[in-house]
């Protein structure tokens, strides 16, 4: 028996040095990659922008035109955001909660966005809410509102652009919620309003804001609809994508970077904070 | 499995091999860096160049032809793109390839400064002009909306500016005074009518012919594109306004790379050739050959008609303009650069102001 133990330990044993170094080689082979791939461009935009050294960089971040174009991409982004959150969880919930005819197909659409070039996505928004389309002149005579070539526009082209994120975040949640427990709520006499507000919002909360935040960053760099459809005045339209490429197209790199690493701060805040929140769940 | 490649790649190889012995004089690749607007002269010059260099030389020559714009192409070149010949649209995208070490000659010794064609800053208006736009004045109305590149991105949208202040400037906007601060005024007055930025000159005629905006700033050849696109709108010369100059040059550490500096040089010169300047005058340029044999025409013997008729510088179709200034009156690319578009430049702070 002890034989057969001994034998038994080193079958085990032996293929372990093996599996240790093809487990190092992966190790090393996916931190290389990511660090190519990732860290090393974001490292040269940060080196960049603080080439100037601090006072440079302020200097070009503070510049009137890039501290709008900066205002005007994270106030649209963070409108976009408030409005994702809330229609995609709600997308998410009746996709999930509720059967009716065309819901595979309307499930299957969701991932659109994610695959149409941005810069369709403008023409798309051009076609549709151009000034001599009958929505554009319903929208203007109206309401007096300017969809195109203001900021409205920016935030439609950004809603569909992240539109994906939330539903895909919370949707997964959704489905894996236990359902005797809002059945439970509901059969001791909740309503089914207090049954979401207590059961269900508490479980997909950390997904509805982790979803809502990486669409913020994804928004914050947004360019190919955005150029399209904002207008681009400075001071007024132009956002911070827009303001770096004008820099860039005018040999400004110093200015185009502070511009960038801002927007780069910004952004990995909000995914570390996402990481963050996903961590905390799991532990939580 | 391999039998099938061998198969199916060996009458390739032969037929490659036969080819390259079936043509008796060698081909040479020049590789053209240029603009986007000129696509539709290159694209016409090109077959005519290639027909000539093998009636002079018996050698084929082939072109490799890239379209981007101005600027990108510029730094495209400067980075490492491997360019025979740049045709770009400002000086200063041209200069900067000398300051890269790239052009070594003087590119500016021939009659024309290197300036291959010409053009102006003009007023595109809708259909009848609705809105009665008769001048650069009329930009600062009230309930005019006037679309224009932004000159950040588009190096061809700074000749708007340019255009719009220097007329002002010189006297001929009407209700401001005719130096820097009323030029300045002006600038404040009609930027602030402006819908929309885009980011290149073509984009701006694309927003155009989708309905927004009444007044178009763009350049003559422009115009001729979109009428030749089959847009439809009217054309308003302004009294005054800056001639846009566009340079060609050839790139000698390439060309000399490549060992083709003899064609490159050709392929230059022929672009000044009547032939190929009359593509250039069909398609809305002013050539500035056809325009000098003109000017000579007309010094010469006045009413001259039979070259006058003959020459594609049909007063018609280019009628003159009073007054036509260059970037020289500005003191050149180099000035224009830090007064107006630095950071504390008049367009930089003028576009501010506006708002």
């Amino acid at each position: 028996m002890q034989n057969a133990a001994r034998l038994e330990q080193e079958a085990v044993n032996a293929p372990r040095p093996q599996l240790d170094l093809s487990g190092w080689g992966l190790r090393g082979t996916a931190i290389v990659y990511l660090l190519v791939m990732i860290a090393l461009p974001v490292f040269v935009v940060f080196s960049s922008g603080l080439q100037a050294g601090l006072s440079g960089f302020w200097d070009n971040v503070s510049h009137p035109h890039a501290v709008s174009a900066l205002r005007v991409t994270l106030v649209t982004a963070a409108i976009m955001t408030v409005i994702n959150v809330v229609m995609g969880t709600l997308t998410a919930y009746v996709l999930v909660t509720y059967r009716f005819p065309g819901k595979n197909v309307l499930d299957a659409l969701i991932d659109l966005p994610f695959a149409i070039p941005t810069l369709v996505t403008g023409i798309m928004l051009v076609l549709l809410y151009g000034p001599q389309t009958a929505l554009a002149g319903f929208l203007q005579d109206r309401f007096d509102v300017r969809v195109l070539y203001a900021r409205p526009g920016i935030v439609l082209a950004l809603l569909f652009i992240c539109y994906p994120f939330v539903i895909r975040a919370v949707q997964p949640v959704l489905v894996q919620l236990d359902e005797r427990q809002p059945e439970a709520a509901y059969t001791l006499g909740a309503s089914g309003w207090y049954t979401f507000r207590r059961i269900v919002f508490p479980a997909i909360r950390p997904a509805m804001l982790s979803g809502g935040m990486l669409g913020f960053a994804r928004a914050l760099g947004e360019f190919g609809a955005i150029v399209i459809v904002a207008g681009n005045i400075p001071l007024r339209t132009q956002t911070a994508p827009v303001y770096i490429y004008g820099k860039v197209e005018a040999g400004n790199m110093p200015a185009a970077s502070a511009v960038s690493v801002v927007l780069l701060g910004v952004a990995l805040i909000v995914t570390l904070g996402v990481d963050w929140m996903q961590r905390s769940r799991q532990h939580g | 499995m391999k039998r099938i490649v061998l198969l199916l790649v060996l009458p390739a190889l032969l037929t490659g091999f036969s080819g390259v012995q079936a043509q008796d004089a060698p081909a040479i690749t020049l590789t053209l860096a240029a603009y986007t607007t000129p696509r539709e002269v290159y694209v016409e010059v090109i077959p005519l160049f290639e027909e000539y260099w093998l009636q002079e030389t018996g050698q084929r020559v082939e072109f490799q032809a890239s379209y981007l714009g101005s600027g990108a192409q510029s730094r495209a070149v400067e980075g490492g793109f491997e360019a025979d010949v740049v045709a770009l649209s400002l000086e200063r995208d041209v200069t900067r390839l000398v300051d890269a070490g790239l052009i070594t000659h003087d590119w500016q010794s021939n009659p024309y400064n290197g300036m291959v064609s010409t053009s102006l800053a003009v007023l595109v208006v809708r259909p009848g002009n609705p809105k009665d736009v008769t001048d650069w004045g009329d930009l600062a109305r009230d309930g005019v909306e006037v679309l224009t590149p932004d000159p950040a991105t588009s190096g061809g949208a700074q000749w708007n500016v340019l255009a719009t202040y220097g007329a002002a400037q010189r006297g001929y906007v009407d209700g401001y005074s005719a130096d820097d601060e009323g030029a300045y005024n002006f600038l404040v007055d009609w930027l602030s009518h402006v819908a929309v930025l885009d980011p290149g000159a073509r984009d701006s005629v694309i927003t155009y012919s989708r309905g927004i905006g009444d007044v178009l700033i763009t350049y003559e050849n422009e115009y001729f594109a979109g009428i030749a696109a089959g847009d439809e709108y009217d054309i308003v010369y302004p009294t005054s306004t800056i001639l846009i100059e566009n340079p060609v040059a050839v790139v000698d550490a390439y060309a000399d790379a490549h060992g083709v500096r003899e064609a490159a040089e050709a392929f230059v010169a022929f672009l000044y050739s009547d032939q190929a300047q009359a593509v250039f005058a069909d398609k809305g340029y002013r050539p500035p050959v056809l325009q000098a044999a003109d000017e000579e025409e007309e010094t010469a013997e006045p009413g001259g008609g039979a070259l006058w008729e003959e020459s594609a510088l049909d007063p018609d179709r280019f009628p003159p303009v009073e007054d036509i200034f260059t970037v020289a009156y500005f003191g050149g690319w180099d000035q224009i650069g830090g007064d107006f578009f630095g950071d504390d430049g008049i367009y930089t702070r003028a576009i501010a102001e506006a708002q």
